[in-house]
C-alpha cells in the first residue's frame, strides 16, 4: 500500500473491527466463549501434546486448545478471538494487496473474518478452524516473500504435506491461493503452471490417503478435513467450504475489480463498502447470535462460580424462561434463602425447572449436575459430570467435569481416584492452584471437614442406599431430609417439588417436617399453598391454624373473587397475582 | 598441532560430560531399611512368564534417584537407575529372563533422598517355566455409565509394550464396541459386537470377516455375552434386556440389571440360532454361557426372576450346567447346579472353565451379575474333578476382581481388578501351579509405571490371544458403512 492515507485508513478500520469484535465477544457474548472452555482439558504435558498432534491438523487443534483454556476468563476469551479474527483480516489484506494494490477494496478483506465471527456465534464452531486458517494464510504470506519462481513452486509443493500435517484439510486454501497467485504473477509458462497445478492436486489427494494408511482407525472423510471446525463429529457444515472459497476469492476480486484509487470518489467507494459491511455485520449477528443460549450460559457460569446473588439480580432484570435457567435461578434462590418466599415471583417451569431430567448429551448434564451437587445428590452430580465429559463429541476431556469428579470423589472418600483427577488438573493453568490445594487437604480428614462446602455435603449426603429415580425425586429428597431434618435445601426442594407438580396433599404431609429449620415465619409460597388448601374445605379463612400474613390473607380473598367472577380471569389475575402460587397452580403447566 | 590439541580438549570435555551424565551414581553408604520397598506396580514376590515385557516400576514417595540391581539366581544381572522410575532395557531383560527360567531374580532397590541413599530389603521375582500366549486383547473405555467417549478394542504384545488398535470408535463415529471373544485364544476366530447406527456383530472366522444381524423375532435382544465352542463351530451367546440403575450411597455407583435374559447358540455354518426351553425359561434369567473344553457341557448362570429394580439385592445367580451334543447341536434334558445361590447366599457370574478341563473359575458377589461394579466381587475356583470350590484369596483384593480369562495352556489367567483406585479396572495376570495353588498376580507391565495413574481408561474383558489378530480395517469399515448384514435365523 503506497498511499499513506490508505495505510492509516486500513489500520483504523482494522482497529475499529477489533474493537467491535472485542466489545461483542468480551462484553455481550462472552458466555459462549466460557462455554467452549469447559469442553476441553488442555494439559501441559508431552503425552497431551502427542495425543493431540498425532493426526492431521492436530497442531492447529493443539494451539487452539491452548488458547481456549484462557476462555475461562471471559474478557480474555474475547481478546483472543478478537486477535485471531484481526490477524486473519490483516493476512487476507496482505495477500490481496500483493495481487493488486487496490486499497479501495480494503473493506472486502474483512468479510472472511466477519464470516468466522458469525460462525463463532454458534457454540459448536471451534476455534481450531480459525487457527488453521491463520497458519495457512501465514504460509501464503511466506510464499509471497519468495522471489524466484522455481523456489516458490518447490516451497508450495513441500509445504502442502507439512501444512496438511499442521492444519489438516485447510491446506487446500494454501494450495488454491498459491496456484491462483502463481497464475496471476504470470512469471512461468502455461505448461509449467499446468504441472504445478497437477502437482498440487496430487499432493492434496495423496496426503489424506497416506494419512489413512498410517491412521487406519479414522475414516477418510475425517482425514480430508483434519481439523475439527465443528464440535459434532459427524457434520462438516457447508459453511466451511464457503469460507474457504471466500478467502480464495477476495484476492481474486482485488485483481478483477476496477481500480478506483485514481478516481476522486475512492473514499466514497470505501465508505459505501463500510456501510455495507456494517449492515452485513448487523444482519449476520442478528441471524446467528442465540441470545437465549447466551442467557442460559450466563446463568450456568454464575452458578458454576457460585455467584448466587448475581443470578438473582440477573433474573430480576429479565426473568428466565427456559427450564434450565429457571432451575439455576431456583438453586440460587435456595442458596440465598429466598426460594420458599420468592420462587413464584419468577416464571416457573414445573419440576424440570427444579431438578432437570438427565438426557444423553454433553452440555445439559454438565450444567444440570451443578444443581444435583448443591442439593446433596453427590453420586448423581458425579454421574452427570462423567456422562457430560464422556459425551463430548470430539472426545476431549473437560476441566470442569474433572474438577467435579475430583470433588465428588473427595466427598465420597475415594481419595485414590480423586488424586488421579487432581494430578491431571495440576497440569493446567486455571485448575492447578485449586488442585494443588485439594491434594494438600486430602491427606487429612480433619482438613477436609474444614472446607464448609465439602463438610456440608458430607453431612447431608445419604447414609442409606437408594437408587436414583427420575420419577421419584420427591422420595429421594424425602430420604435426604429424613436423615437430617435441618437440611434446609432438601426440605425446600421437596416442598418446591410438591408445589411445582401441584401435589398439594404431599405438600401438606411434608410441610410439618420443616419445623427443625425454624423459619421466623412461614415462607410466603407455603402460606399461599396452606391458605389455598384450607380454603378448599373451610369457608372461614381466618380460622386457619397457621400464622398467615395479613397481606397474604387479603390477597387470597381478592384472588378468589376475581377467579370466581370471571370465566377468563387469567389476564386480570396475571397483572396482580403472577407472583403467587395460586396463579401458578391455576394457569401454569 | 594447535588444532589437534583443541580437538583433544573437546573430546576430553565431551567425554567428561558423557561420563557425568550417563554413568550410574554409586549407591554409597546407604541407610538400610529392613522392609520391602513400596513399589508400584507391586512386583514383589510375583511369578512371571519367561517372555513378559520388562517390569518397570517406581517407588511410592519422593526421591531424587532410584536404583535397582536385578540379579538372576542362575546367571546375569542388571543395574538400572532412573530419576523417576526404573525403566529396564528390553533386550537385557529378555536375556536375563531367558537365563533364569524356572529360577528367580533378586531385586535390590535403593532410593536417593536429600540426605542420602536408602536401601530396602531385596525382593524376588520368580520366572515360571510355563510360557504365556502372545498377547492380550481388551477394550479400553472410561468406566462410565451410559455415554462413552473415545474407546476401542486393542491388542497388546505381552513380550513388549506394543499396543495396536483392532477397532476404535473414531472409525465410525457414534458407535461403540464390546464383548470381543476368541475361540480358545485363537486370533482367527473372533466375535465382536458393534453398537450404534452401523451396529453389527463382527465375526472373524478363519480370518474372514463378516457382519451379522443377531436380533431375531424369537430372541429378546441382539446377542450379548459370547463364548466359543472349542470346535469353533458354535458360539453361545446370552441375549439380555439390560438396564442400568444408579446408587446414591457413597460406596456404590452403578447396578447393571438384566430385566430379561436367555441363552442361545449360534451355528456358524448354517447361520442358525437355537436354544432349549431350559435356557429360555420365563421364570429364570439365564446368562454368561461357556463350554467345557470337550465341548459337551455348557456352563451358565441362572437366577429366579425377581421384580426389578425393586428387588435387585435379592437377585442371586447359581452356577449350572447342561449337556450339549456338538454333533447334533442339541441339549440335554437336565440342568445341574454346581454352585447354588440359595445355599451360598451369593451370586455367581462369568464361569470360565480352564482349557485343560481341570478347573472352572467364576466371580462371586453378594448379588447381581454385572460384578465389575461390586466391590465385594472376588474370584473363585471350582475343581471340576472333586467338585470343591474355594476363594482365590491369593489374587483377590478388597475391590472388584472380576472378568477373567485363561491362557491357551491353562497355566495363566488374566483378570480385571479395581484394586488400584476402586474405579478403573486394570489387568492382572497370575499363574496356576501344578498343585492348583495360585501365584501372586502382577499388573500388566507398561513402559512407564506412571501410565496407570494417568490413564482414564478401564481395561475391559482382557482375553488372551496366541498370535496377533489380523484384520483388514478398511474392509471392516466399508462393510460396516454398507449396512449389509447377514441375518441370523432362529431355528
Amino acid at each position: 500500500m503506497k498511499n499513506k492515507q490508505m495505510r492509516y485508513a486500513s489500520w483504523s478500520l482494522s482497529l475499529l473491527f477489533a474493537l467491535g469484535a472485542f466489545v461483542f465477544f468480551a462484553g455481550y457474548y462472552c458466555y459462549h466463549l466460557v462455554y467452549q472452555e469447559q469442553f476441553q482439558l488442555f494439559m501441559f504435558s508431552f503425552d497431551y501434546l502427542a495425543q493431540t498432534t498425532h493426526k492431521p491438523g492436530g497442531f492447529a487443534e493443539y494451539i487452539s486448545r491452548f488458547l481456549v483454556q484462557y476462555f475461562y476468563t471471559p474478557w480474555l476469551g474475547g481478546l483472543i478471538i478478537t486477535l485471531l479474527l484481526s490477524i486473519m483480516q490483516r493476512q487476507v489484506l496482505s495477500i490481496s494487496l500483493k495481487v493488486a494494490d487496490k486499497p479501495a477494496y480494503i473493506p472486502l478483506t474483512f468479510i472472511p473474518s466477519l464470516f468466522y465471527w458469525f460462525l463463532l456465534c454458534d457454540e459448536h464452531y471451534m476455534v481450531a478452524g480459525i487457527v488453521a486458517l491463520v497458519l495457512v494464510l501465514a504460509a501464503v504470506q511466506m510464499y509471497n516473500t519468495i522471489r524466484p519462481a522455481v523456489l516458490r513452486i518447490v516451497y508450495v509443493l513441500l509445504m502442502i504435506p507439512l501444512l496438511y500435517l499442521l492444519a489438516g484439510g485447510t491446506c487446500i486454501v494454501f494450495a488454491l491461493l498459491c496456484v491462483l497467485l502463481e497464475i496471476l504473477k504470470k512469471e512461468i509458462d502455461t505448461r509449467k503452471i499446468l504441472f504445478f497445478v497437477v502437482g498440487c492436486i496430487l499432493l492434496m489427494l495423496c496426503a489424506p490417503l497416506v494419512a489413512k494408511a498410517i491412521l487406519p482407525q479414522y475414516p477418510l472423510s475425517k482425514l480430508w478435513v483434519g481439523v475439527d471446525y465443528y464440535r459434532l463429529q459427524q457434520l462438516f457444515p457447508s459453511t466451511i467450504w464457503f469460507l474457504w472459497i471466500l478467502i480464495v476469492c477476495i484476492p481474486l476480486f482485488f485483481r478483477l475489480l476496477p481500480d478506483v484509487q485514481k478516481t476522486k470518489h475512492s473514499f466514497i467507494w470505501i465508505g459505501i463498502q463500510i456501510v455495507l459491511l456494517v449492515l452485513l455485520s448487523g444482519y449476520g449477528i442478528s441471524l446467528r447470535a442465540d441470545w437465549q443460549k447466551e442467557e442460559v450460559m450466563a446463568y450456568d457460569y454464575l452458578i458454576r462460580k457460585q455467584r448466587w446473588a448475581e443470578v438473582v439480580e440477573m433474573a430480576d432484570k429479565k426473568a428466565p424462561s427456559t427450564p434450565l435457567s429457571v432451575a439455576f435461578l431456583n438453586l440460587a434462590l435456595c442458596k440465598q434463602g429466598l426460594m420458599a418466599d420468592k420462587m413464584f415471583h419468577y416464571y416457573q417451569n414445573g419440576s424440570e425447572g427444579l431438578l432437570p431430567t438427565f438426557i444423553r448429551d454433553f452440555a445439559m448434564p454438565m450444567m444440570a449436575g451443578e444443581i444435583y451437587y448443591h442439593t446433596g445428590f453427590v453420586n448423581t452430580a458425579q454421574r452427570f459430570a462423567f456422562e457430560a465429559m464422556e459425551g463430548i463429541p470430539d472426545f476431549q476431556k473437560s476441566g470442569r467435569a474433572v474438577k467435579r469428579l475430583a470433588e465428588t470423589n473427595i466427598i465420597n472418600g475415594e481419595y485414590t481416584v480423586a488424586v488421579k483427577y487432581l494430578r491431571m488438573l495440576q497440569q493446567t493453568v486455571y485448575y492447578k492452584r485449586w488442585a494443588t490445594q485439594a491434594l494438600a487437604v486430602i491427606q487429612d480428614e480433619n482438613e477436609i471437614e474444614l472446607i464448609p462446602e465439602w463438610a456440608e455435603l458430607r453431612r447431608y449426603r445419604t447414609k442409606t442406599d437408594f437408587l436414583f429415580s427420575e420419577e421419584e425425586k420427591d422420595q429421594m429428597l424425602g430420604i435426604l431430609l429424613q436423615q437430617d431434618y435441618t437440611n434446609r435445601i432438601a426440605y425446600e426442594y421437596l416442598m418446591a417439588y410438591c408445589l411445582l407438580t401441584k401435589d398439594l396433599s404431599s405438600f401438606f404431609n411434608y410441610y410439618p417436617l420443616g419445623k427443625e429449620i425454624q423459619y421466623r415465619q412461614i415462607p410466603k409460597s407455603y402460606q399461599e399453598a396452606l391458605i389455598y388448601l384450607w380454603g378448599l374445605t373451610n369457608k372461614d379463612l381466618s380460622a386457619i391454624p397457621y400464622l398467615i400474613h395479613p397481606e397474604v390473607m387479603q390477597r387470597v380473598q381478592e384472588y378468589g373473587k376475581i377467579y370466581a367472577t370471571y370465566q377468563k380471569s387469567e389476564p386480570m389475575l396475571g397483572t396482580q397475582f403472577s407472583d403467587t402460587y395460586w396463579f401458578y397452580l391455576h394457569f401454569r403447566k | 598441532m594447535k588444532l589437534l590439541k583443541d580437538y583433544c580438549l573437546y573430546i576430553c570435555i565431551v567425554s567428561f560430560l558423557f561420563v557425568q551424565f550417563s554413568c550410574k551414581e554409586e549407591v554409597s553408604s546407604p541407610q538400610v531399611k529392613h522392609e520391602l520397598p513400596a513399589i508400584f506396580p507391586d512386583y514383589t514376590e510375583v511369578t512371571i512368564p519367561p517372555s513378559i515385557a520388562p517390569l518397570n516400576f517406581k517407588v511410592e514417595g519422593i526421591y531424587t534417584k532410584i536404583d535397582a540391581v536385578i540379579e538372576g539366581n542362575t546367571s546375569g544381572s542388571l543395574h538400572v537407575q532412573g530419576d523417576d522410575f526404573i525403566a529396564i532395557k528390553p533386550k537385557a531383560w529378555k536375556q536375563l529372563l531367558a537365563d533364569n527360567i524356572g529360577g528367580s531374580l533378586k531385586v535390590t532397590v535403593s532410593v536417593k533422598h536429600v540426605d542420602g541413599w536408602v536401601q530396602y530389603d531385596p525382593f524376588n521375582i520368580y520366572i515360571s517355566t510355563y510360557p504365556i500366549d502372545y498377547g492380550l486383547t481388551y477394550r479400553l473405555i472410561a468406566p462410565g455409565y451410559e455415554v462413552y467417549s473415545k474407546m476401542g478394542i486393542y491388542q497388546r504384545n505381552l513380550s513388549d509394550f506394543t499396543q495396536t488398535a483392532l477397532l476404535e470408535n473414531t472409525l465410525i463415529p457414534g458407535n461403540c464396541m464390546n464383548c470381543h471373544s476368541f475361540c480358545m485364544a485363537n486370533p482367527e476366530k473372533m466375535s465382536l459386537h458393534i453398537r450404534g447406527e452401523y451396529g453389527a456383530t463382527l465375526l472373524l472366522n478363519d480370518g474372514e470377516a463378516s457382519l451379522l444381524n443377531t436380533k431375531t423375532d424369537q430372541t429378546i435382544s441382539s446377542c450379548v455375552y459370547p463364548y466359543w465352542h472349542p470346535s469353533g463351530k458354535y458360539i453361545a451367546y446370552s441375549v439380555n434386556d439390560t438396564k442400568q440403575v444408579f446408587h446414591e450411597v457413597k460406596d456404590e455407583r452403578v447396578e447393571v440389571l438384566d430385566l430379561k435374559s436367555d441363552i442361545v447358540v449360534y451355528h456358524i455354518e448354517t447361520n442358525q440360532l437355537f436354544s432349549t426351553p431350559l435356557l429360555k425359561s420365563e421364570n429364570a434369567f439365564e446368562t454368561y454361557p461357556s463350554f467345557s473344553p470337550d465341548g459337551r457341557t455348557m456352563y451358565f448362570c441362572t437366577a429366579d426372576v425377581k421384580p426389578l429394580p425393586e428387588e435387585y439385592q435379592q437377585l442371586r445367580y447359581s452356577l449350572c450346567s447342561i449337556a450339549f451334543n456338538p454333533e447334533t447341536g442339541t441339549f440335554g434334558n437336565q440342568v445341574d447346579t454346581l454352585v447354588s445361590a440359595a445355599k451360598s447366599g451369593k451370586s455367581v457370574s462369568h464361569p470360565r472353565p480352564s482349557y485343560d478341563g481341570k478347573y472352572l473359575m467364576y466371580t462371586l458377589a453378594d448379588y447381581g451379575n454385572f460384578l465389575v461394579w461390586h466391590k465385594e466381587a472376588d474370584l473363585w475356583l471350582l475343581d471340576l474333578a472333586t467338585g470343591e470350590t474355594r476363594e482365590l484369596s491369593e489374587v483377590n483384593s478388597k475391590d472388584a476382581d472380576s472378568y477373567h480369562c485363561w491362557s491357551s495352556n491353562s497355566r495363566w489367567f488374566v483378570f480385571g481388578s479395581r484394586r488400584i483406585d476402586g474405579l478403573y479396572t486394570h489387568p492382572y495376570i497370575a499363574s496356576v501351579r501344578e498343585d492348583g495353588s495360585i501365584t501372586k498376580p502382577f499388573l500388566l507391565p507398561q513402559e512407564t509405571p506412571l501410565y496407570y495413574e494417568a490413564s482414564l481408561y478401564s481395561f475391559n474383558v482382557p482375553e488372551f490371544i496366541t498370535e496377533p489378530v489380523k484384520m483388514n480395517i478398511s474392509e471392516v469399515e466399508s462393510k460396516l458403512l454398507s449396512k449389509e448384514r447377514k441375518q441370523m435365523i432362529y431355528r
